[in-house]
């Protein structure tokens, strides 16, 4: 049994869970946003990252790992309102470029700005928990502390999410606003105060996800930290299609635990090209994406 | 123009050519200088005589095209002379950039696809002409750029694919995975690519000797390999134009802009909106690759950093800005990233940030993407649009 436990292809799914729960959390995020306002929003990896360079580098005196991560939460909300009010209120009805268009210009913005304000070179951020790995007799289980921390995390984000849409009236209000806005306005929905509500909440869950992969990964906090995993997130969403939150979760682990595997007997290298692969074939196959019932676009 | 005839029109233009011819005698100093700039004097005011003629440019559509190609490489290629060789390195950056924009400009504004992956296919043409002369020596120019069109085109295929079947979001966001795994993708293939180190030039692109004995070392233009190679990006970029204006204005080019208005109306009458769609998106893939082979060769060597994620946002920001879906808008863009740095230089001097800073490394993007946000939301149509609204508005007066 312990043998088992610390064997390459346990370690691999091991690994693989703790990469695909963030690739999850990013997905979900661009779910919540693309759900109430049919915009994929490209600076969503951008603004995290802003948050949580907010949440931690305005904080570094205190360096209270928790302080700064509500900070940054607070931070992500704030920015995602101001987002939808400042730049994604006047897209609303334009070609379907143009929001595409502005995000990543947002994103370049974004990227020169912590740039600019707290330079390229990397900041290691403290961590809570310990992220060497346990041991099995002598032997590393593919599993530290820090990581069953990510996990924890994101399951908490994730109910809390659900919750929130399936159980309460805010909820309620939420998915009416983004399913059939005419509708929910004359029964008294203040639509575009939802659709604000929609893209903090993306970017809250958002700026928990950088924080988890800022303090995460080896390469610490720069101002591109999110471009990989945003591009993760993205392929996940778009594999478990854009409308499903389920999806978003599901394909974020499998691909996770695929791309694990990938690297260990593979390459490195050969993971975003897989990925990448795996996201033509699938948007070929199923263009709405894998885990959402296929509707017709209204014309 | 309207009310002029044709025989005051060949007089005029007669008498104009007769004039430059003089002038260049008297003003240039050797005999094959003047020459060279008689010649181009001639053409281009032949050139324009044409195309000065809305009847001509009716009737014979591609003619006039070509003619405001030739004209334009004309006298783009005789300024090239006069500047200093910095300037024209500059303008041999941004040419070979007017030629990705053009490609990118006709995916978003004829078929309504967006690709943020450009950069990565500019990286395709790049490498393919760099992997080709580290393996055979001697090849034409026009070969090896040839080929670079084709590797692009391949690659965009592949890519192009799902573009069947998506619509923009997903299809920009699969383009921005492909821009984002491009240096892994390089890396898997070290052997070939040099890895992050990239590849030098065996032997850096020179003039023929033909050329060079053509047009004696007296000359200012075609002697150095500066301007060898500016003259190359732009005789490219000339060229290249001239099938990007036929493209838009072909059956093919109006089919994509109903695919891009109402695709519901354009498949009832018999567009095949996977072709099409697949078309565009091979086409901006190919001239992607055609100014990143001409990139190479200008630098005489390539490196994976320069195709990063960040060049991708920038070529969309340049084709928006200049104006998306024209062809002056590509120009414009073009004519805005040979100098951007120039210009960010000088304001830095002139404001007094230290150059070395952090905030003076990164105006760059700050004021680019400031720009890509402001357009978009302010003017859609960016520079090229906007000129030509305020024209149209000016004329009708």
């Amino acid at each position: 049994m312990s043998s088992f436990l610390t064997s390459r292809n346990v370690a691999d799914v091991l690994n693989g869970i703790t990469n695909g729960v963030i690739y999850s959390l990013v997905a979900l995020s661009l779910v919540l946003v693309w759900r109430s306002t049919r915009i994929l929003n490209f600076a969503q990896g951008a603004m995290a990252m802003i948050a949580t360079y907010v949440g931690f580098a305005v904080l570094a005196p205190t360096t209270n790992y928790w302080v700064s991560m509500v900070v940054a939460i607070l931070a992500g909300l704030l920015l995602g309102g101001l987002t939808e009010r400042v730049i994604v209120r006047g897209l609303y009805g334009k070609p379907e470029i143009n929001p595409v268009v502005a995000m990543v210009g947002f994103l370049l913005v974004l990227e020169s700005v912590a740039a600019a304000i707290w330079s390229t070179s990397s900041r290691g951020l403290p961590t809570p928990f310990s992220m060497v790995d346990w041991q099995l007799n002598h032997k590393p289980v593919a599993m530290s502390p820090f990581a069953l921390y990510e996990i924890v995390t994101a399951v908490i984000v994730m109910t809390v999410i659900a919750l929130l849409f399936q159980y309460t009236k805010l909820g309620l209000r939420l998915r009416a606003a983004a399913l059939a806005p005419e509708v929910s306005r004359l029964l008294g929905v203040r639509v575009g105060r939802m659709l604000t509500l929609g893209w903090m909440l993306s970017s809250a869950v958002g700026a928990i996800t950088a924080v988890l992969v800022a303090s995460n990964y080896f390469t610490g906090l720069t101002p591109t930290a999110m471009d990989g995993v945003f591009a993760f997130g993205f392929i996940a969403a778009a594999i478990g299609g854009l409308d499903s939150p389920v999806g978003a979760l599901l394909s974020g682990i499998s691909l996770g635990i695929i791309l694990q595997f990938v690297g260990d007997y593979l390459n490195s290298n050969a993971i975003i090209l897989v990925a990448l692969g795996m996201l033509v074939v699938s948007l070929m196959v199923r263009p709405n994406g894998v885990f959402t019932r296929s509707a017709q676009r209204r014309v | 123009m309207r009310g002029v005839r044709w025989n005051q029109r060949i007089v005029a233009a007669v008498a104009l050519a007769a004039a430059a011819v003089l002038a260049s005698w008297i003003g240039v100093g050797t005999a094959r200088a003047a020459t060279g700039l008689s010649v181009a004097a001639v053409v281009a005011i032949l050139g324009a005589t044409l195309i000065s003629s809305r009847e001509f440019r009716a009737n014979h559509p591609v003619v006039a095209r070509a003619a405001i190609s030739v004209v334009a490489v004309d006298v783009s290629l005789t300024v090239t002379g006069f500047f200093s060789a910095t300037v024209n390195s500059n303008l041999a950056i941004g040419a070979a950039m007017s030629i990705v924009l053009l490609g990118l400009s006709f995916l978003t504004g004829s078929s309504g696809q967006i690709s943020i992956g450009n950069g990565a296919f500019m990286g395709v043409g790049a490498f393919t002409v760099a992997i080709w002369a580290n393996h055979h020596a001697t090849t034409p120019i026009a070969v090896v750029l040839i080929m670079s069109v084709l590797a692009g085109g391949v690659v965009g295929l592949l890519l192009g694919l799902p573009a069947t079947r998506l619509r923009g979001p997903y299809l920009a966001g699969m383009t921005l995975a492909f821009a984002v795994a491009f240096g892994a993708i390089l890396n898997l293939f070290g052997s070939w690519t040099g890895g992050d180190s990239g590849l030098q030039l065996p032997h850096a692109v020179n003039a023929p000797t033909w050329v060079v004995n053509f047009f004696t070392p007296q000359t200012s233009s075609l002697t150095t390999n500066s301007v060898w190679l500016v003259d190359v990006a732009i005789v490219t970029a000339g060229i290249a134009l001239f099938f990007m204006a036929n493209l838009f204005a072909s059956r093919t080019g109006r089919a994509m802009r109903l695919v891009r208005d109402n695709d519901v109306a354009a498949e009832l009458v018999g567009i095949s909106l996977p072709r099409a769609r697949v078309m565009a998106f091979i086409v901006s893939a190919a001239y992607a690759a055609l100014g990143g082979g001409l990139w190479t060769m200008i630098n005489n060597a390539v490196t994976p950093s320069t195709y990063g994620f960040a060049l991708s946002i920038t070529i969309l920001s340049l084709v928006v800005i200049g104006g998306i879906g024209t062809i002056p808008g590509a120009i414009i863009g073009g004519l805005i990233y040979a100098f951007s740095a120039n210009v960010i230089a000088w304001f830095t001097a002139h404001t007094g940030l230290n150059p070395q800073g952090n905030v003076a490394s990164q105006l760059n993007g700050i004021i680019f993407g400031g720009l890509l946000v402001l357009t978009i939301l302010f003017a859609p149509t960016g520079i090229a649009g906007f000129v030509r609204r305020r024209w149209l508005a000016w004329r009708s007066r």
